[in-house]
Parts: C-alpha cells; sequence; structure tokens
C-alpha cells in the first residue's frame, strides 16, 4: 500500500450542544441515532459475513435511487472510509452515516446532495480524487490501474469538472502503448494538470518540471496534433 | 593680546649711491640684441659668452627681465619669420632638407641664447612663470614655421609622399625622415600626432583599404595573407626606422584592422584556398600564418576555430556515418584516428599548441563519434584486430603509441559501458582461442582502462586472465594425475575453467560430444569436482577448438583445426559416408543457425572444403546432404578453418547487446539517484538530473527520460515521493 497517511476527519462534524442541561437529552438522542444506523446497516448486511457486500449495496442503491456507479456512491465510500471496494463495514458504515447525520433512507437520499458539494470542496477534492484510485486497488499488493478502468475513473470523477482536459487524456491514453497500467503517482498527476495547465494550450507546462513522464508524452502528443492541424 | 612693543632693528644697506645710466637698459639689450642676430647669423665666434652672460645677469637684476624676455621673443620671431621664407622658398624634395637644416641651426643658436640668458631662466622666468627659453623657442617655432600656412601642409603632404613612396617600393632618405619626425615630437607630442600621426593613420587606412580590397578580388587565401604578413612587418620596420616608437601599436592595428579584421570571413571562407582549404590539404605554413595574424584582431581566432570545428564536425559526421565506412570498422577507426593525428599536428605546428583549440578539437571527435551509435563496438573490434594481427612483431613503445590513441578515442565516448560489453565479449574470444598476440599488451590496455574508469570498470576483464591461468595450473594437475595408459590413448582435452559472471557469454545448451571424447571429460569432471567442492561444471562446446588428423583419399594427410562444434560434425563422418543435414543436427544437437554455419565453413569455402554437399550451393538448407571431400587438397599439413560469421555483431545480436546495456544501466541509475537523494533528501527535478548524469558521465550518458523514468519507479516503490507543496522537489522516503 502507498504510505499516504490518510487524512482522517476531513469532514465537517456538528459538535453536540455543549449545555448540560441538554446533555443527557441529546445522548439520548444520539443513542437512539446511533440504533437506527445499526437497524439500518442490518437490513442490508448479510448475516454470514458480518458486513454488507456486493449485493447489499446494490439494493442500497435502488432504495436511495442511484445506479451503483454513480460517483455518488464512490463519494458515499469515501465518507464511509470504506477499505474494500463493494463491501462497508459496520464500523465504517456507523462512522460514516453518523457524520451525515443520517439514520435513514430518506436522510441519507437528502445527505447523498449534501455530500456532493462537500466533496467537491477543494479542500477535499484532492483527498477524494486519491482516495477514489485506492479503492480500485481490488487486490492484494495492487498499485496500479490497467488503462481500462483508469478511463473510466477519470471520465467519473474529473469528467465532469475539466471535459476537454479528460476528452484528450482519455484519448491519449487508450491510444498509446508505453504503458499499460496506471499508479498513484500518475493518477495525482493528472488531477494536478488538469488543476494548474492551461488548456487546450498547454503553454504552461514545463516538461523540466517534476511531471510525471506520461504527461510529458502527453503534452507533445498534444502539441503534435495541434501542429498537424 | 598685548604685544610688546617691538624694536625693530634695521640694518642699513651700505649708502652707496650707483649711478644708473637711464640708457643703461636700452644699451645692454642693444648688445644682447646683435649677440642673438650673431648667433642666428653664424657669426658667434666673435662673441664673448661671459660678458654677455654678465649683461643678460644685470638686466635681470636691475628689473628689466621684462625688456629682456620680450626682446628676446621679437628677436626670435624676426628671425623664424625669415627662416620660414627661405624654407618656402626651398623647391620640391629640398624642402624638407632645408626644414631639416635650419631646424638643426635654430636648435643650436637656442642652445647658445640659453646660455646667455641662463641667469634670466632661472630667476625672471621661474619668478613670473613665463615660459623657459628653450621651451620658448621650440614654441616659436612650431609657430611660425610648423604652423605657418605655407609649411604645414605642405610639410605633411611631403612626409605622406615620401611614406607612400616608400610603401610601393622606392628608397627614401630615412635619416631625414627620422629627423623631421624626431623635430615633431621635439616640439611636443600633440604636434606629432596632430600634425603628423593621425593623417598618417588616416592615410596608411585608406591605403590598405585599398590594397585589401585589390588583393583580395585576385589573391588565394594563402597569398594574402602572405602579403599581410609582410606589410604588417614593413610598417614595424618602418617605426623603428623613422617615426615614433608610440606609432607602432597605432598604425599596426591600423593594418590588422584594414588587411584582416575587415576581410576575415571572407578569407577564411575563400573558395578553393581558405581555411578549410588549408586543413583538408595540411597547409602548416599558411595555417601558422592565418594564426599569428588573426590572433592580432579580436575574435580572429575565435573564427578560426568555429570555422575549423564546424568543418572538423561536418567531416567527422560524413565519416561516421557513411554506410561505405561502417562496413570495415578497422578502416573506420583507423580513420578516425588518422583524423585525430592529422588535427593534432595542425594544432601543434601551426596552432601553437592553443588550448581553446585543443579543447575545440576534443569537443568535435566527442561530438560526432557519438553520433555513430556502433562507434563503442567498432573501438573494440579496432583493437580486436590490433590483438590479433595489427600488433605482431611491433616494438614495445609503439604498442603502447597505439593503445594510447585508443584511449583518446575511448575517452570521447559517452557510451563507455557499451564499449566495455563488447571488449569483454571480444576478449574473451581472444582468450578462450589463444588469439592474442601479446598478454603484456592486453593487460597494458586494461591498465589504462582501469585507469580512466577505476577497479570496477576492469575487475570481470581481470577475472577472466585469472581463469586461463588457474586453468592451466588445473590442466597440470590433471594430465599429471592420468596414468600414462590413459595419456596415450584417446583423445587429449585442455579445458579452460571459467567462473559464471567474469565471462560475457550466455549460458548455452551443449551439443552432443563424439562417443570418443566422452570417457576423458568425464575424467575431468570426476577430477576437477574431486579437487573443489561444491561447483558446477557445464561444458561450452560453442567456444572451443579441436586439432583433427584426417586421412583423405590418395594418402592425402592433414591436421584440421577446427572448432569443436565441427569437429563433432566431423567425427560423425568416421562411421557414415554420407549425412543429410536432418542427420546431422538430430546426432549433434547444435543449435541450427550455429549448424548451418559450420556446414558451410566446411563444405563451402574454396580451398578449405573438407566436405562436398549436394546441391553444391552456398547456402545450407534442410535437405542437403554431406560426404566427406576426398578431392581435398592442400599444399599445407595443417588446415584452420574458420567459421564462417560476420565479424561484426549481426542485427539481432546487436540488438541483444543494446538491450542488455540498456537492463544494466537502470539499477546503476536508480543506484545514484538513491544515493543523491539519501544525501540531500530533499532535490528538484533539474538538480537530480544534473546530478546523476555528472556522476555516471564516466560510464555513460543517461539520457534524462531515463532517469525520470527510474525516479517514477523510485517514487512507485515508495524510496522517493514528490513534495506535497513545491512540484519539482522530491523527498528522500528513508
Amino acid at each position: 500500500m502507498p504510505r499516504t497517511s490518510r487524512r482522517t476527519g476531513s469532514a465537517a462534524v456538528n459538535s453536540p450542544a455543549a449545555s448540560d442541561i441538554f446533555r443527557s437529552a441529546t445522548n439520548r438522542a444520539i443513542s437512539k441515532e446511533l440504533e437506527r444506523i445499526d437497524v439500518l446497516f442490518h437490513s442490508y448486511s448479510d448475516s454470514s459475513s458480518g458486513v454488507i457486500g456486493p449485493e447489499g449495496i446494490e439494493s442500497l442503491c435502488s432504495d436511495v435511487g442511484v445506479e451503483h456507479t454513480d460517483i455518488r456512491m464512490l463519494m458515499l465510500a469515501w465518507k464511509l472510509r470504506a477499505e474494500r471496494q463493494g463491501y462497508f463495514t459496520l464500523e465504517e458504515w456507523r462512522g460514516g452515516l453518523k457524520a451525515l447525520r443520517s439514520d435513514s433512507i430518506g436522510k441519507l437520499k437528502k445527505a447523498l446532495t449534501e455530500l456532493e458539494k462537500e466533496v467537491r470542496s477543494p479542500e477535499n477534492f484532492s483527498d477524494f480524487y486519491s482516495y477514489a484510485f485506492r479503492y480500485c486497488l481490488t487486490e492484494d499488493k495492487q498499485r496500479s490501474i490497467d488503462i481500462e478502468s483508469t478511463c473510466e475513473l477519470l471520465d467519473l470523477i474529473l469528467g465532469p469538472i475539466y471535459r476537454p482536459q479528460i476528452g484528450k487524456l482519455t484519448e491519449f491514453l487508450k491510444g498509446q502503448s508505453d504503458y499499460k497500467v496506471i499508479n498513484m503517482d500518475q493518477w495525482m498527476g493528472f488531477l494536478r494538470f488538469c488543476k494548474e495547465i492551461n488548456f487546450p494550450s498547454v503553454d504552461n507546462y514545463d516538461p523540466a518540471l517534476a511531471w510525471p513522464l506520461i504527461l510529458d508524452n502527453f503534452v507533445e502528443w498534444m502539441q503534435q496534433q495541434q501542429h498537424g492541424r | 593680546m598685548n604685544t610688546p612693543k617691538k624694536r625693530n632693528f634695521k640694518i642699513e644697506a651700505f649708502k652707496h649711491r650707483v649711478e644708473v645710466d637711464p640708457k643703461y637698459a636700452e644699451k645692454t639689450w642693444k648688445v644682447l640684441e646683435h649677440a642673438i642676430h650673431e648667433i642666428y647669423n653664424h657669426n658667434a665666434s666673435g662673441l664673448s659668452f661671459e660678458e654677455l652672460y654678465r649683461n643678460a645677469y644685470n638686466m635681470v637684476l636691475h628689473k628689466f627681465g621684462d625688456k629682456l624676455y620680450s626682446g628676446l621673443i621679437a628677436t626670435m620671431t624676426l628671425h623664424l619669420k625669415e627662416i620660414s621664407k627661405s624654407i618656402e622658398a626651398a623647391q620640391g624634395g629640398l624642402f624638407l632638407e632645408e626644414l631639416n637644416r635650419k631646424w638643426g641651426e635654430h636648435n643650436k643658436a637656442l642652445q647658445m641664447i640659453r646660455d646667455i640668458l641662463m641667469y634670466m631662466d632661472r630667476t625672471y622666468v621661474s619668478n613670473n612663470n613665463k615660459t623657459p627659453v628653450h621651451e620658448l623657442g621650440l614654441s616659436l617655432w612650431r609657430e611660425h614655421i610648423i604652423h605657418s600656412e605655407n609649411i604645414r601642409s605642405r610639410l605633411l603632404n611631403m612626409l605622406l609622399e615620401q611614406i607612400y613612396r616608400e610603401r610601393t617600393g622606392e628608397v627614401i632618405d630615412r635619416g631625414l625622415m627620422r629627423n623631421i619626425t624626431k623635430m615633431l615630437s621635439d616640439l611636443g607630442p600633440s604636434v606629432y600626432q596632430e600634425d603628423f600621426e593621425k593623417p598618417f593613420l588616416e592615410v596608411s587606412a585608406s591605403f590598405y583599404s585599398g590594397e585589401s580590397q585589390q588583393f583580395i578580388e585576385c589573391c588565394s587565401c594563402g597569398e594574402y595573407l602572405k602579403k599581410a604578413e609582410r606589410w604588417l612587418n614593413e610598417e614595424m620596420e618602418r617605426v623603428t626606422h623613422y617615426l615614433d616608437p608610440k606609432s607602432e601599436p597605432k598604425i599596426t592595428s591600423v593594418v590588422e584592422r584594414e588587411m584582416i579584421a575587415n576581410h576575415m570571413q571572407r578569407l577564411v571562407h575563400m573558395e578553393n584556398s581558405g581555411l578549410v582549404d588549408m586543413l583538408v590539404n595540411d597547409r602548416y605554413e599558411d595555417l601558422g600564418r592565418m594564426y599569428s595574424l588573426f590572433r592580432r584582431v579580436p575574435d580572429g581566432l575565435s573564427t578560426i576555430r568555429d570555422v575549423m570545428t564546424s568543418h572538423l564536425r561536418e567531416k567527422g559526421k560524413q565519416l561516421v556515418t557513411d554506410p561505405e565506412r561502417l562496413r570495415d570498422p578497422v578502416d573506420f577507426v583507423q580513420h578516425l584516428l588518422d583524423e585525430k593525428d592529422k588535427y593534432d599536428k595542425i594544432i601543434g605546428s601551426s596552432f601553437n599548441n592553443d588550448k581553446t583549440f585543443l579543447n575545440a578539437l576534443t569537443s568535435s571527435f566527442e561530438y560526432f563519434i557519438n553520433l555513430n551509435g556502433r562507434a563503442p563496438e567498432f573501438i573494440s573490434l579496432y583493437v580486436d584486430d590490433k590483438f590479433r594481427r595489427g600488433l605482431r612483431g611491433v616494438s614495445e613503445e609503439d604498442v603502447e603509441a597505439v593503445l594510447d590513441k585508443v584511449m583518446t578515442l575511448f575517452r570521447y565516448l559517452q557510451e563507455k559501458d557499451v564499449f566495455e560489453k563488447y571488449y569483454k565479449q571480444h576478449l574473451a574470444k581472444r582468450l578462450l582461442y589463444g588469439k592474442t598476440v601479446s598478454d603484456d599488451a592486453e593487460r597494458s590496455l586494461i591498465v589504462k582502462l582501469k585507469t580512466e574508469c577505476g577497479y570496477q570498470f576492469t575487475s570481470k576483464l581481470e577475472g577472466m586472465f585469472t581463469d586461463l591461468k588457474t586453468s592451466q595450473d588445473t590442466m597440470q594437475g590433471f594430465s599429471a594425475g592420468q596414468g600414462p595408459e590413459a595419456a596415450g590413448e584417446g583423445p587429449a582435452i585442455v579445458v579452460q575453467v571459467l567462473t559464471t559472471g567474469s565471462w560475457p557469454m550466455q549460458p548455452s545448451a551443449a551439443c552432443n560430444l563424439p562417443a570418443e571424447l566422452l570417457p576423458v571429460c568425464e575424467r575431468f569432471r570426476a577430477y576437477y569436482l574431486g579437487t573443489h567442492t561444491g561447483r558446477r561444471l557445464s561444458w561450452q562446446t560453442n567456444m572451443g577448438t579441436a586439432d583433427l588428423r584426417v586421412a583423405f583419399a590418395r594418402n592425402q594427410r592433414h591436421e584440421l583445426n577446427v572448432s569443436t562444434h565441427q569437429m563433432c560434425i566431423l567425427m560423425l563422418f568416421n562411421s557414415a559416408d554420407r549425412l543429410g543435414y536432418r542427420e546431422i543436427e538430430q546426432a549433434t544437437e547444435i543449435p541450427a543457425a550455429d549448424l548451418r554455419r559450420c556446414l558451410q565453413s566446411l563444405a563451402c569455402v574454396k580451398g578449405k572444403n573438407v566436405l562436398r554437399k549436394e546441391p553444391m550451393s552456398k547456402d545450407v538448407g534442410d535437405d542437403d546432404a554431406f560426404f566427406v571431400n576426398d578431392a581435398f587438397a592442400s599444399k599445407y599439413y595443417k588446415v584452420k578453418i574458420g567459421t564462417v560469421a560476420a565479424q561484426k555483431d549481426s542485427e539481432p545480436e546487436k540488438q541483444e547487446t543494446r538491450q542488455r546495456v540498456e537492463e544494466d544501466r537502470k539499477p546503476q541509475i536508480e543506484a545514484a539517484i538513491v544515493r543523491i537523494m539519501k544525501s540531500r533528501r530533499v532535490l528538484d527535478h533539474n538538480n537530480v538530473v544534473a546530478e546523476v548524469t555528472r556522476q555516471l558521465q564516466s560510464r555513460f550518458l543517461p539520457n534524462p527520460v531515463v532517469i525520470k523514468k527510474r525516479i517514477e519507479s523510485l517514487i512507485e516503490r515508495e524510496f522517493l515521493e514528490r513534495d506535497k507543496a513545491d512540484r519539482k522537489l522530491y523527498r528522500y522516503l528513508a
């Protein structure tokens, strides 16, 4: 696994009311809420393994009303800090849903919309972006993702924001043959590229900086295309 | 604040009324004036110096200095005006002579006058800030003679005309010229400069500008330079003969500018005779002249150097990329060496061994040698050829000279590791086949390589020598241990035990050895493994040689020197008359490519075709059949059968070597990166690349892209990480 330490608790958590008078009432409310969260968990979890598995997630998706390939599900996984693709543990579920203040499907549905805003905020986005990559590493010791999946993931996450860049980048990635897989370093490079580099002129790209080589090649390819025109 | 009253003492002068004749001043001046006239009229012999001095002394003493001084000016002016008239009257060439003569006279007169008026000079002149008599005489001369309207321009023209005449080959009175210019300098540096030097330089400039134009149109570069050199020398000579020494740098710079600087490009690039032509034809004298002339002007040497460099690069590029040349590596390298010798000689004999030129030579060679990716291979092949043949019977010193030259080429190589790869291969073949002419020379080159590149570079090469030495001892031990009955019977073998790793060969499957050989091989294996424990032996049958005694028909007996593979093939014919290609392949299990080559060299080489092939053709096909060639004949008893093989690497082999080299570089680059990052902890990308390049350049020139790839690989393996904030930086992860 990459050594990059995971940032924790980047989500804004509403602190419980400080006043003593309300404390016990609040505590009661909280334990009620936790109970309901647990109930919700067990309604999806597989009784034999004690976690929400792929089937559980699928039925969760249909209850919430989103496709399981929807980016919001990835965001939910991020919020839950889910370790394994396609599985939510009870711990992850509790932490995530508590933070989302959702103890019912209806609340969760609403929370997902809020969550999207939270993820899109600049301070969370790059964490989410790197999380998405790690989340896709399903095998033990897997460090990289094949080009095909990379393109899909890029399209899903960066596509809505950086449409022209991602269009060209995926076109390039699918057309080249030097790289068959993409690693974390390159993945993070893509985001940085989209954020920092003028597009499509790429005139502020300096190959002497420490860009991953694959982006050097991409820029070269872009320039060739532009000259060809 | 009270001043005591002072009593003034006063020593009264002796009251003695001196009668002063009111006309005294007038009378005394008359005497002196008369004397000055006489002096100018060459009648000074009748004058009394003592009397005149006293008169002048008295005048000054009696405060008539003013009168005396102004009288002197008036009188001298009067005379100078006359002189000026007589000079003006002088016709043509006599003018300068007259001027010179009058100048001489004026000087003499001035001398005398100064002596008479010495007292005035000392007291009156210095007290009243007047010009001393001598200087006064000079300045009056300047005013009334040199600067007089009718003389000034005439004088200048005469002088310039004289110089012009001398430049065009006439003989002039240099003594007279010297006196005149001396006069001008005596009158003050400004007079010399304004009234002579400046116009002289201008006229010279236009003279040389005209001359150079004319010559450059019709002369070759060499002739032109000769002329320029001659003119320069003439001008310097002129200065020593009759000009002020300070004029030398000025006039030479005029000549340099007009003759050289203004035409530099044209001269250098002159068709059929310019610098390139001189270089091509080794015209040392012309080159030397060009060097010594051009070095006098700004940018002169850099002009030569640039043209030389670009010519050298161009020529070198042609040399190394000419496909014709690539056919013969020995010839290729010999050409490079010849080129190097040629330029060493030119720089040595014509360019004063100028450091900057030597550097340009080095950088040019580095430039074009590396244009050809096969240069390392070729240099190694050249050495191979030298060690196999070229150095036979050559004296030790000459061997050293050849090796040193090879080393200079080696230094130019960027990809020294590629050279090492090939060198190892070639050395291995030389050693195993006993083909090397001189072990000492081999070792000498290895020592040189070691000095150049360090121990690491040569350790494996040295290991190869050690292996052979050990093998000799092993063989001695082996044959001593054999009973006499074993020695007499059957074939004898010589085994060379090679340490895996030291030698460049890949382990290859052994072929089937002939049954006759197996017992002795087994005995050796048993002996070797008996003396050394924990070792493994595998036969490299693709490397050895064998001597075979063969009896052909008609009692033709020969000893054939063949490779081990060829031996295996030939031994099959002890029990068969005719063998098909497939049968041979099956029996020997020699890899197909090798087998074809072996059969080709046994059956298809004229004069060495101990086998006969059906059908007769150059190539070996799958269905060919082979027979012993009973008609084989050779005038020698011993016949060496070579192996048909391109001496150069074949195309796939070449790529394989290339790939191996690339693979070998990866860990070296990574090690360098880690070394650097470990000590620096944080470093930006460009510096990492620069530092890695610096550390590795003694072995090869790493490609920045490859370095980047290695960095990325290290990031992936978490030796490094990118800095979170500054994207240029890498951090070392301990």
